[in-house]
């Protein structure tokens, strides 16, 4: 049976048993149920146990689904809690326990996050062995056995209270970071990014996420690879790994993984999305004030054009080599676009000049960039003059097309001879930078103004992008394939040319100067047939090269198309590309962290601040939770799952005879805040002077310095 | 989609009700009869069958893991089951139409185990005896019983949708304070002192008096020598009358419901049980009943093959289903001709033998067995009259015994200690005395040999037994002493020929009554609709959208009127708004409980565009705020919070006076619905108000 590979019993109070059941081997009478029994955790579980459990559960989830027409996707008892997830003849179960019930702080896990610890479960198992049924057709039950244990292994000793209940990942706090730091590693990314193949990656440090392009889902699967040692085996591609992987430095590990069908969709629409979403609210607000300023005095053309500049910085990058891109603007950047308009950029602008400018040079940008910008020079102003300035940017707007009229608004009447600069710099890299660095959420930032529903953090913008390059315009796309980045460039901004001038018609093109960041320069095309034809699709996962490179405790993960493998020129451009830079990151991470773990101390409050997009949780709870703690935890729980439940819950407090916590909720974030220690205690009856009842404004005042708005 | 079973441990069906929905989808599961070769099973069967894997599976859980399965929930919560062990009985709850939430379904089982005792009293501890009551062998008995406790649930459930007083537990009282005043004085002269002054009451004694219109209480008298009745049982008792006498809004409502969705025609399923009941209840039933029983006793294995057998129950389950359910268009006329000829009964129903809690001679004994009266004098306005038979002392002692006898099994199940340890226990020494005296007094064979044997196992020092042994002597006993109170409570039940009041008496406090509010009619029926308004409180509370105001030490609660119906209507109307609000304030209710049940007394939360806040504080009796105190946290599959199913607020007053002996310490909530545009303090400043006001105003005397 299940060969128990963790080295201790890891005794999870929470998490009770694990089994995947295979319902299609016990189908007579005379059938054990141990013969359907693919894997059970813990592994130490008496057999007969195993097979009562799994008899048992079997047979309810079998009689609810009859009556009901769908399997339960919960099982309660008294003292445990099954979810449950039936893929045809496949029954998952982890078992999830509810803690004793009679202290009133035993915090228990809400129904919503067993369900999720499950998907994430088996997500993990797809992403590393495909789908369920087809591994266990092809491999042996010791070897998953092995595989579920890791990962059931990492999830268990990753998981603290709060991220057991937000099912959240593990990140840098980012207030502890340089944000130069973040921001060279989301640079590192992007630089990554234009190399063939590689669609999007992530940068871990020491199993916390410094960076990440991924969705959330996907960062949780590439975060547990660190330490899943993959074994040397035969992906069920083929051989072609093996050449490949003695090619590779010791530090690089190419492997096979599987996606989904949804992320990977949201993969390859990441780099325009991007464009697209990022600058959208700087844009608006560029745009207002671009009305009001017709052609004038040079001071207003000024403000003006330093507003154009934050927000192309905003929307983009810091690394354009331009004086006005201030990279000290970049912690204040956390909160919102729209605060870093105006004067406080000019102070804190030119200090970070410097270093932005180093930064580009160590990170070894491409020089192509510049040479672009020649060439775009006459048709940027083109734009800007043709389409004037009252009539686009209005229209355009709505459209997610922001950036690109934005820019043909401010370039003409800024008195620098720059703009076209900036709008290549801008359509050529990849915004990912401020995505990045918003971990608190500013609402604007992610919410995708071109009003694509998309639920993945990464908005589609590439999707039209790609759409419209096909059919559309073929003749956009042509020169693309010749190779040179040169001419795709030409093509984004030619092509943010036809977007203005469309936009009413087809929101589509507008998004796509993203088209130039399309990380496969050359083989574009190539892409697009990649993911029309499902050449690695089975059972509804889309098979992918998960790239990793490991220096000392720094990782960086890049997800890309299935030719990686066999692509030699590629792998090593990635490689090489990121090496150097790669490592200075780690040499200043190590240098900075540690120092700041140190500081962490009691404070007078506890908070626990969750951005729903990113999954990504800030909280200044100390480990071993003390009882105040613990009721916070109880209360944190309850609420979450209300919001979950609630869409319009807006703002909630409550109060027990120990303490009280306040918590408000959008749709992007949900923030908890508990004040310690503490306030004596009341009656309960109504009273404006009740402590419980102050508590939005302290969280409002004292939650500022963490990064997190509630304004 | 809905559906309530009850069941054995052996899916033995005890009692189902289900919706037309679900039984659409039974009759879609399980085909139609192909050629008319073979019958459908009825409807039981078929949920036995569905239901047996897991029923039986939540059986063997309990038995190897010793813990049980308490609730399933499909994707997105579309199908809820909630499952609940009561004793050896299972209760399973199923909702398919997101209407009901766990926590609602929950209710709705408890509900329905304490309508059980509130007509089974104590035999309800017996899991056999139990069995017995709730599936009679006779069919026709069967038939009637679960179309009782149907139409009850129903009616339950409507209620608790229609009516605040029942979506929050608590009593309405219709304040009139002249009226009130008038009619407690008519009760005690008229009704109560009548009825204990006649020679011919045949030992009846009566002990409360009340009156209702619609759900509301206008007045109630109790006579010196009886003991408080619990809120909790006087809201059950609401819960009778309103299912007999549907008031005529409820029998609107449910027409309206009935054109979108058609609802099971509860109300004229009322009719047949009540013409069925009353006209043969005397004779035939009684001797079968009284016949079984003694058969049983010495025999009960024979009587409890459970196995419904294919020939006789299938057929005559059908008859039921036919008679049962009538077609479509009947329960239009049914429910005309029950409006129009409901103010002199058509076949009024009998009294009806109902258990209380009560307190005698010093001490507390549940369930005593009273005679209930429900005389209506107009529709919508009820009069109930209790009474309780001169057999009560009886109670007292079989529930001493009981009680006894259960702590006894208790300390046996937790600790291996036998024979030997027990003699030393103290309750055994009073115990056996006690037993023998009643065993003296009450002769009986079975239940002298049942004592018996429990003695030579328990006393003799020959050989003493074994605690598995003593336990199984101790379950005959008790189920010895459970048959006595049936016989005596049940059997000789009023609705079964048992002695009840001449039926002149009756009639004569009818009819005084509906002479002395004649005048009133018109004016009740419309101020129970519009009973108190909120118009009254928009100048002082400007914000405020609802309250609800409950005192949990009487149990009763004070809220504008928010209930709408084809003919009145709230003050928001009839239209989408006053619908809104209302939907908005069972949500609050709703969440107000969840939070209370983890242990928070205080919430306060935005939704939408209005600002919903719930306190929960403690009170001596001089209106002194007192600390609040943490809140025992229950888990979810604890009994749901609220009066009917388990009493929580009892308990939680109980809990509270442990650190404060010596006060009486009385317990509030408010549940508040405000505007959001009101700032927080403002709000604050007015619940506090509002409380205060509220609070001032209970203070005037009504009784």
């Amino acid at each position: 049976m299940a060969t128990s590979t963790s080295t201790e019993p890891t005794s999870a109070s929470w998490w009770n048993y694990f089994f995947l059941y295979d319902g299609s081997k016990v189908k007579e009478e005379g059938d054990p149920t141990r013969a359907g029994i693919c894997y059970f955790y813990p592994s130490q579980t008496l057999l007969d146990q195993q097979e009562f459990l799994c008899g048992q559960i079997a047979g309810v989830v079998r009689c609810v689904s009859d009556i009901s027409g769908s399997p339960p996707t919960l099982v309660r008892l008294r003292k445990l809690k099954f979810a449950i997830k039936v893929d045809g003849d496949y029954l998952w179960k982890p078992l999830l326990s509810a803690l004793e019930k009679v202290l009133g702080c035993a915090v228990e896990l809400p129904d919503v996050s067993c369900k999720r610890f499950l998907d994430q479960l088996i997500g993990f198992f797809n992403f590393y062995n495909g789908p369920v049924s087809l591994a266990y057709k092809n491999r042996s039950q010791e070897e998953l056995s092995t595989e579920w244990d890791t990962f059931i292994e990492q999830i268990l000793k990753n998981t603290s209270d709060l991220h057991k209940i937000f099912n959240s990942l593990w990140n840098l706090d980012q207030t502890k970071v340089e944000p130069l730091l973040l921001l060279k590693a989301a640079l590192i990314l992007q630089t990554c990014q234009r190399s063939p193949h590689v669609l999007a990656g992530c940068i871990l440090y020491q199993g916390l996420i410094v960076s990440t392009q991924l969705p959330p889902s996907l960062t949780a699967k590439v975060l547990l690879h660190r330490t899943a040692p993959q074994p040397q085996r035969l992906p069920t591609g083929g051989d072609a790994p093996q050449e490949h992987g003695a090619a590779l430095p010791p530090s690089v590990q190419i492997i096979p993984v599987f996606v989904t069908e949804e992320e990977s969709t949201s993969l390859c629409e990441f780099p325009a999305g991007q464009m697209t979403s990022s600058p959208a609210s700087p844009a608006r607000v560029h745009n207002g004030s671009a009305q009001h300023t017709p052609k004038g005095g040079s001071t207003l053309a000024l403000h003006e054009n330093a507003g154009g500049h934050v927000a192309s910085m905003a929307g983009v990058s810091a690394t354009t080599p331009e004086p006005t891109a201030p990279d000290e603007a970049w912690p204040g950047g956390r909160r919102e676009n729209g605060h870093l308009l105006g004067h406080d950029l000019d102070s804190a602008g030119h200090t970070g000049l410097h270093e932005s400018r180093s930064l580009v040079t160590e990170l070894g940008l491409p020089q192509g960039e510049l040479d672009w910008s020649e060439i775009h020079i006459p048709e940027a102003p083109e734009v800007g003059t043709s389409s004037g300035h009252f009539a686009f940017p209005s229209a355009c707007v709505p459209d997610g097309s922001g950036p690109c009229h934005k820019e043909s608004v401010s370039d003409p009447s800024s008195p620098e001879p720059s703009p076209p600069e900036d709008t290549t710099a801008r359509s050529l890299l990849p915004p990912s930078a401020p995505e990045m660095l918003t971990q608190d959420g500013a609402p604007g930032l992610r919410e995708d103004p071109a009003g694509n529903s998309s639920q993945a953090p990464v908005p589609r913008g590439d999707l039209h992008c790609r759409r419209t390059s096909g059919p559309l315009s073929p003749p956009h796309l042509d020169p693309g394939q010749g190779g040179s980045e040169l001419p795709v460039g030409e093509q984004g901004t030619g092509r943010c040319v036809d977007g203005a001038r469309e936009s009413h018609a087809a929101p589509g093109p507008g998004c796509s100067p993203g088209l130039a960041n399309c990380p496969g320069t050359g083989p574009s095309a190539d892409r697009i047939d990649s993911r029309m034809t499902p050449a690695g699709c089975c059972g509804g996962l889309v098979r992918m090269n998960l790239y990793t490179h490991s220096v000392k405790g720094l990782v960086l993960s890049l997800l890309a198309q299935e030719p990686l493998l066999g692509d030699g020129a590629a792998i090593e451009e990635v490689y090489h590309s990121s090496l150097a830079s790669l490592n200075g990151l780690e040499v200043h991470l190590k240098e900075t962290l540690p120092r700041d773990e140190a500081s962490s101390t009691s404070s007078a409050y506890n908070f626990a601040h969750y951005d729903r997009i990113q999954s990504v949780l800030t909280a200044n709870l100390p480990q071993p939770a003390t009882l105040q703690d613990r009721r916070f935890l109880q209360a944190v729980s309850l609420m979450h799952s209300e919001f979950a439940r609630l869409p319009s819950l807006y703002e909630m407090t409550v109060r027990n005879g120990s303490t009280a916590v306040y918590a408000c909720c959008n749709p992007v974030q949900e923030t908890y805040f508990q004040q310690l220690p503490p306030a004596a205690r009341s009656s309960g009856f109504p009273s404006a002077q009740d402590g419980a009842f102050s508590l939005p404004s302290k969280a409002r005042q004292k939650l500022l310095k963490h990064g997190v708005n509630l304004l | 989609m809905k559906c309530v079973l009850v069941t054995t441990e052996g899916a033995e069906v005890l009692f189902y009700w289900t919706d037309k929905e679900f039984e659409e989808s039974l009759r879609l599961k399980f085909g139609q009869p192909e050629n008319g070769e073979e019958e459908l099973p009825a409807l039981e069967d078929q949920l036995s069958t569905l239901l047996a894997p897991v029923i039986i599976s939540s059986m063997t859980m309990l038995e190897k893991l010793s813990d049980t399965y308490t609730c399933f929930s499909t994707e997105n919560d579309s199908h809820l089951y909630v499952l609940h062990l009561f004793g050896e009985c299972l209760f399973i709850a199923i909702n398919g139409d997101h209407t009901e939430t766990e926590g609602d379904l929950r209710r709705k089982l408890c509900v329905l185990k304490y309508l059980f005792e509130v007509h089974f009293g104590l035999v309800t501890v017996d899991s056999q005896l139990i069995r017995k009551e709730l599936r009679p062998s006779d069919l026709e008995q069967r038939v009637q019983v679960w179309e009782r406790f149907q139409s009850l649930l129903q009616t339950y459930g409507h209620l608790r949708e229609q009516e605040q007083c029942f979506a929050v537990e608590a009593l309405e009282r219709l304040i009139h304070p002249q009226l009130c005043e008038l009619c407690i004085e008519a009760l005690e002269r008229h009704v109560v002192q009548a009825v204990n002054t006649s020679p011919e009451r045949g030992g009846e004694e009566a002990l409360h008096a009340f009156l209702l219109v619609h759900s509301k209480l206008l007045a109630f008298y109790s006579s010196h020598s009886a003991s408080s009745l619990r809120p909790a049982d006087l809201l059950a008792l609401i819960l009778l009358v309103q299912d007999l006498y549907p008031s005529e809004s409820t029998a609107e409502d449910d027409d309206d419901d009935a054109q979108p969705s058609p609802r099971r025609p509860w109300s004229s399923q009322n009719i047949p049980v009540q013409q069925a009941r009353s006209p043969h209840s005397a004779g035939p039933s009684v001797g079968s009943s009284a016949e079984t029983q003694t058969d049983s006793f010495s025999l009960p294995e024979e009587y409890f093959t459970p196995a419904p057998s294919p020939g006789e129950q299938s057929s005559g389950s059908t008859i039921w289903l036919e008679g049962g359910t009538p077609p479509t268009d009947m329960p239009q006329i049914a429910e005309d001709t029950l409006q129009v000829l409901a103010p002199p009964a058509p076949a009024p129903p009998g009294p009806r033998r109902i258990f209380l809690d009560a307190s005698m001679k010093e001490s507390y004994c549940p369930l005593v067995p009273h005679t209930m009266y429900c005389l209506p004098l107009w529709p919508g306005i009820n009069m109930v009259l209790l009474t309780r038979s001169p057999s009560t002392p009886l109670a007292l002692a079989l529930y001493q015994l009981l009680d006894g006898f259960s702590l006894l099994e208790k300390k046996l199940k937790e600790g291996p200690e036998a024979g030997g340890a027990l003699r030393s226990q103290p309750i055994m020494g009073d115990l056996r005395q006690r037993m023998d005296k009643f065993v003296k007094n009450r002769g009986g064979q079975e239940i002298q040999s049942a004592w018996l044997e429990f003695k030579t196992k328990a006393f003799s020092k020959s050989e003493p037994g074994s605690s598995r042994d003593l336990l199984q002597a101790c379950g005959k006993v008790k189920r010895q002493l459970c048959a006595i109170y049936r016989l005596s409570f049940l059997a000789a039940a009023p609705g079964r020929g048992g002695p009840h009041l001449p039926q002149h008496l009756q009639d004569q406090a009818q009819k005084f009554m509906q002479e002395k509010l004649l005048d009133w009619k018109d004016f009740l029926l419309v101020k129970s609709r519009r009973n108190i308004t909120m118009v009254s409180y928009l100048e002082d509370f400007p914000g405020l959208v609802h309250f609800i105001y409950v005192d949990r030490t009487t149990g009763q609660m004070v809220a504008p009127s928010l209930s709408s119906s084809e003919k009145t209507s709230s003050e928001l109307g009839r239209g989408p708004l006053a619908a809104f609000v209302k939907t908005k304030v069972w949500s609050l209710i709703r969440l107000a409980r969840r939070y209370l049940q983890k242990g928070y007394t205080t919430l306060l939360f935005q939704e939408g565009d209005f600002y919903c806040s719930y306190f929960l504080w403690f009170e001596n009796d001089t209106g002194h705020k007192l600390q609040i105190i943490e809140v025992p946290v229950l888990s979810d599959d604890s009994v749901p919070i609220g009066m009917l199913g388990g009493d929580y607020y009892r308990k939680l007053l109980r809990y509270y006076s442990k650190s404060r002996p010596a006060e009486a310490v009385r317990c509030y909530e408010l549940l508040a619905l405000h505007l959001s545009v009101i700032p927080t303090d403002l709000l604050l400043q007015q619940a506090s108000q509002l409380a205060r006001r509220l609070w001032e105003a209970s203070r005037i005397p009504l009784l």
